[in-house]
């Protein structure tokens, strides 16, 4: 409506309702390709930024994937007392998501990844980890089985060339679906009472790593019993649009039972006594790291990490046979150095060598201790073992060294 | 008669490095040169009056920062601009930029091909292990295997186990950088087009190769050399000294001034006195004699040779071993005054990927066909143009809202099939490059104050350079390192006692600004048992 044509004394944004947050998502925040140069905007925000952003008290932001995402929404102690002792929501659709469909979809995930995926039932998902030729990490991540021929990958980083690279010769398609699919993800103890709340019924009927398709407010919601945390979780996988409305709907019949609204810090210090090592982070990719001795292999990442005997075939097959039996030059361990407040880690000492590299560090208070995630020389592993942090107090700062342990299984909260 | 430690001919960049090392470890220095101002190629030049740019090169490129603190140049206010790595503009209208920042870079590919995105994760990997091989030998003096018993013995073993210890599939890659053609080896990387025409026109500025050349991939690696590899970075970088190429000469001069050494403009050394193949001094073109410890040459290898001696007076084949050294011109440079900015109405507004440079140039196989062009010694139809805009991050260049605007025209024959370039030719191609500017730029002719044209021929005739070539002689495999300028005399030393080389036409050629001057003193004071002050 241009302005001469427009009836006097009535306001032209008169039929924008303030009140629906559709009207007010602008849909380029979150396109799959901005009409707008790449240098131009800075901050680019998930479908969920608008409720995120109002939850915020703390007005701390940090950079996931490229997108901005709030680091603390109230205060870390808070959000943790919430995901260990209630239940926490949080915005996770940086993460990448691919669609991954066809006749040979299955044959083609097959060949992609290390794990054997013939037991994979619809509505089910599994952790798989991807190598290439020589048996080094290219990415892990969760996949579902969302259909017949129907999957969906989801990880840390983009895989798209190498994906596509290996699709050659399979009748299978691949799309990057990130941009269209928001994920929410609703993690504690009392998290399944929360989506029993906001009307998902029998929700305890869903075991670990299943998943099923619910109407929660009359939004079609995809949930699935997995989530980084350690803890009871749930994912929720809704269109990038009704994704507002569904935190809004969540946190509304969620609150009264202690559920709150968290961001990134939390989820890397739950993923951390949890145990889960993120691309990028605590490995870099076989195809991103510029030495090649910054790749890893995955018997240097995780401790039983899946490795069909039986499949034929699968990219890097033949190189992690026989890297199964060696034991690993270095492995990537937690590890927990007591101290009463949280410093800052950085390499790990047997003696006085250097023998490792702390990659992500945090405060747990389950544990009242510093814990890291750090890439160790085997050998050094067994053995003792310390941290060295520094220490800042007032201006100056202190190197100290401080024992450290070998967290020998994940957290159990 | 006047004597110094060292002479150095010519007061290019090189030149100036040299001397600039030799002054601060204490010898007498004397840099002569027979132009009034010293830059050499990278001299600076009034197109028009106020209007300021490097006359021959687009000069930019920053010095590695070894020699900028060896030499103490920030002291004498040298400061580089690190600019993003410039954008190409494609003939239908499109265009594809480089940035610094990974996850923008990756944006930018995207918009493109979002699998490409993703491949140029490993491309920049790859990329960066080459340069990360590369840097070491591009770093010292070439090891070159004929001098010096015990010394080259170790430099051959520590390259022999630099060698062994290459991981099988690390040595393919490297086997395939120094074989493939570039397009061949982008398109084991990437799917579109523009994404691989805007790595190859970068690459192949400057080199006497085409896309499709075999070995042209090792050209892909230059750009990358200067870069530090963090995991998630973009594209490279482009540095260029604050002020121009000028700046970076007054930098220099001022420490060789301030270390004691001497220049002399408009001196113009015309031969090379010699004694039982020992070199004793220099004569000026006016007769004038000035004895020397040492002399180093800032020209081309063609001239330090074939130009200064008495032909009889060298060693017994060194005339055809420098005649054969291949130096090919292979691009005319543009200069142009412009009394307002330049609008690039396909180009966002405030692109910041423009102070690296702007490309003109069509896919790889149009950039081929330019390529064959210039095999074929036709005149360009088709060139790939480079285009620096200096004054847009340094506007002391030019009057108050006046710009200056450099172009190098790739694939410019030194010489037509027909013979030289008759003067409608030399126009013509004047046109043409302002017509292709015309079509990104848009009205940019009416702003155009001042135009010049130099062709290689040009640039051999007013700078001395053999053949017009900024590269001072093919930069292939078999021309570098060692073999550089030709095998058999690798690095600065030559068969010629007290004559040292210290133009790009020795080791490590234009890859790394400044390192053949840097090598020839350090040569020298390894000669001399003097260590290099840093």
């Amino acid at each position: 409506m241009t302005p001469d044509t427009a009836p006097p004394n009535e306001h032209p944004d008169i039929e924008i309702d303030l009140g629906s947050e559709q009207a007010t998502v602008d849909p380029a925040l979150f396109e799959e390709v901005p009409a707008e140069p790449p240098f131009a905007r800075t901050v680019h925000t998930t479908p969920l930024h608008i409720v995120t952003s109002a939850e915020s008290r703390t007005n701390r932001w940090t950079d996931w994937n490229g997108y901005t995402v709030p680091e603390v929404l109230t205060d870390l102690g808070d959000e943790y007392r919430a995901l260990r002792g209630a239940a926490a929501l949080a915005d996770h659709s940086p993460l990448v998501k691919y669609r991954i469909f066809g006749r040979d979809a299955l044959d083609y995930l097959q060949r992609l990844v290390t794990r054997d995926l013939a037991a994979l039932e619809v509505d089910t998902a599994v952790h798989v980890v991807f190598c290439e030729g020589r048996g080094l990490v290219l990415g892990d991540g969760l996949l579902f089985r969302l259909g017949e021929e129907e999957y969906r990958l989801v990880t840390e980083e983009t895989h798209l060339a190498w994906m596509m690279d290996s699709g050659e010769g399979f009748r299978v398609g691949i799309a990057d679906v990130s941009a269209t699919l928001a994920l929410l993800s609703l993690q504690g103890p009392l998290s399944a009472l929360c989506l029993h709340e906001a009307g998902v019924a029998n929700i305890d009927g869903l075991a670990p790593f299943a998943a099923r398709w619910a109407d929660i407010a009359r939004m079609p919601v995809y949930v699935s019993r997995t989530g980084a945390s350690g803890d009871l979780g749930y994912e929720l996988w809704a269109d990038a649009e009704d994704a507002p409305h569904l935190w809004r709907h969540l946190m509304e019949k969620g609150a009264p039972h202690g559920l709150r609204a968290t961001g990134f810090a939390l989820r890397e210090l739950a993923r951390l006594e949890a145990g889960f090592p993120r691309a990028g982070k605590d490995y870099l990719s076989a195809l991103a790291a510029v030495a090649s001795a910054g790749a890893s292999t995955p018997f240097e990442l995780w401790r039983n990490p899946l490795v069909a005997s039986g499949k034929a075939v699968f990219n890097g097959g033949r190189a992690l046979r026989s890297l199964a039996p060696v034991p690993p030059r270095r492995r990537l361990v937690v590890l927990v150095a007591d101290a009463l407040e949280p410093v800052s880690l950085s390499s790990v000492l047997s003696g006085t060598r250097q023998v490792g590299t702390v990659t992500t560090s945090g405060f747990s208070p389950a544990l009242g201790a510093n814990i890291a995630f750090a890439m160790v020389e085997d050998e050094a592993a067994d053995g003792e073992l310390a941290l060295t942090a520094t220490l800042r107090e007032g201006l100056g700062a202190r190197e100290v060294v401080l024992r450290a342990r070998i967290l020998p299984a994940p957290l159990k909260p | 008669m006047e004597r110094h430690d060292a002479i150095v001919i010519g007061a290019g960049l090189n030149g100036l490095v040299a001397a600039a090392y030799l002054a601060r470890a204490g010898l007498s220095v004397l840099v002569l040169d027979r132009a009034s101002a010293q830059g050499g190629i990278a001299a600076e030049h009034e197109v028009a009056p106020g209007y300021r740019l490097p006359r021959f090169t687009l000069g930019s490129g920053g010095l590695p920062p070894r020699i900028a603190a060896d030499l103490d140049l920030p002291r004498h206010g040298l400061r580089f601009i690190r600019a993003e790595g410039g954008v190409t503009c494609f003939p239908d209208g499109g265009y594809h930029a480089s940035y610094r920042d990974g996850i923008v870079h990756r944006r930018e590919i995207a918009r493109f091909s979002r699998r490409d995105a993703d491949a140029f994760t490993r491309y920049r990997r790859d990329m960066l292990r080459a340069a990360g091989g590369l840097a070491p030998l591009l770093a010292g003096p070439a090891h070159t295997p004929a001098r010096g018993i015990f010394g080259g013995l170790r430099a051959r073993l520590s390259l022999a186990d630099r060698i062994a210890a290459i991981a099988p599939g690390d040595l393919r890659d490297i086997l395939r950088l120094w074989t493939l053609p570039a397009s061949d080896f982008l398109d084991a990387y990437f799917e579109s087009d523009a994404v691989k025409a805007h790595l190859a026109a970068a690459a192949m500025m400057g080199g006497t190769l085409g896309p499709r050349t075999p070995a042209s991939a090792s050209r892909l690696v230059f750009p990358w050399l200067s870069e530090s590899g963090d995991a998630t970075g973009g594209a490279p970088e482009t540095l260029m000294p604050f002020g121009g190429p000028a700046a970076l000469v007054q930098a220099l001069t001022s420490v060789i001034l301030a270390s004691g050494g001497r220049l002399r403009m408009e001196a113009e050394v015309t031969d090379i006195r010699i004694k039982d193949r020992k070199v004793q001094g220099v004569v000026l073109a006016n007769g004038e004699e000035i004895g020397a410890g040492a002399v180093l040459s800032g020209l081309d290898v063609k001239r330090s040779f074939l130009s200064l001696f008495q032909w009889k007076d060298l060693p017994e084949g060194l005339v055809e071993r420098v005649g054969r050294v291949r130096m090919k011109g292979v691009a005319a440079k543009v200069n142009m005054a412009l009394d307002a900015a330049p609008v690039f109405p396909g180009l966002p507004e405030g692109c910041p990927s423009l102070g690296g440079g702007l490309r003109l140039a069509g896919p790889i196989p149009a950039m081929e066909r330019a390529w064959a062009d210039w095999r074929e010694r036709m005149p360009p139809r088709d060139p790939l143009i480079e285009i620096l805009m200096p004054s847009f991050l340094d506007p002391s260049l030019a009057p108050r809202g006046g710009h200056v605007l450099s172009a190098l025209v790739q694939y410019v024959p030194e010489v037509l099939h027909e013979g030289p370039w008759p003067v409608e030719r030399r126009d013509a191609l004047g046109d043409l490059v302002m017509t292709r500017l015309a079509e990104v730029s848009p009205g940019i002719g009416k702003h155009v104050v001042a135009l010049e044209v130099l062709l290689p021929n040009d640039v051999e005739n007013e700078i001395g350079l053999t053949g017009g070539d900024f590269a001072y002689g093919e930069t292939t495999l078999d021309q570098m390192f060692a073999n550089r300028p030709f095998p058999g005399m690798g690095g600065a030393e030559t068969p010629l006692r007290n004559f040292y080389l210290c133009s790009p036409s020795a080791h490590p050629g234009p890859l790394v600004m400044g390192g053949a001057g840097a090598n020839a003193a350090s040569t020298l004071l390894g000669r001399l048992g003097k260590a290099v002050r840093a």
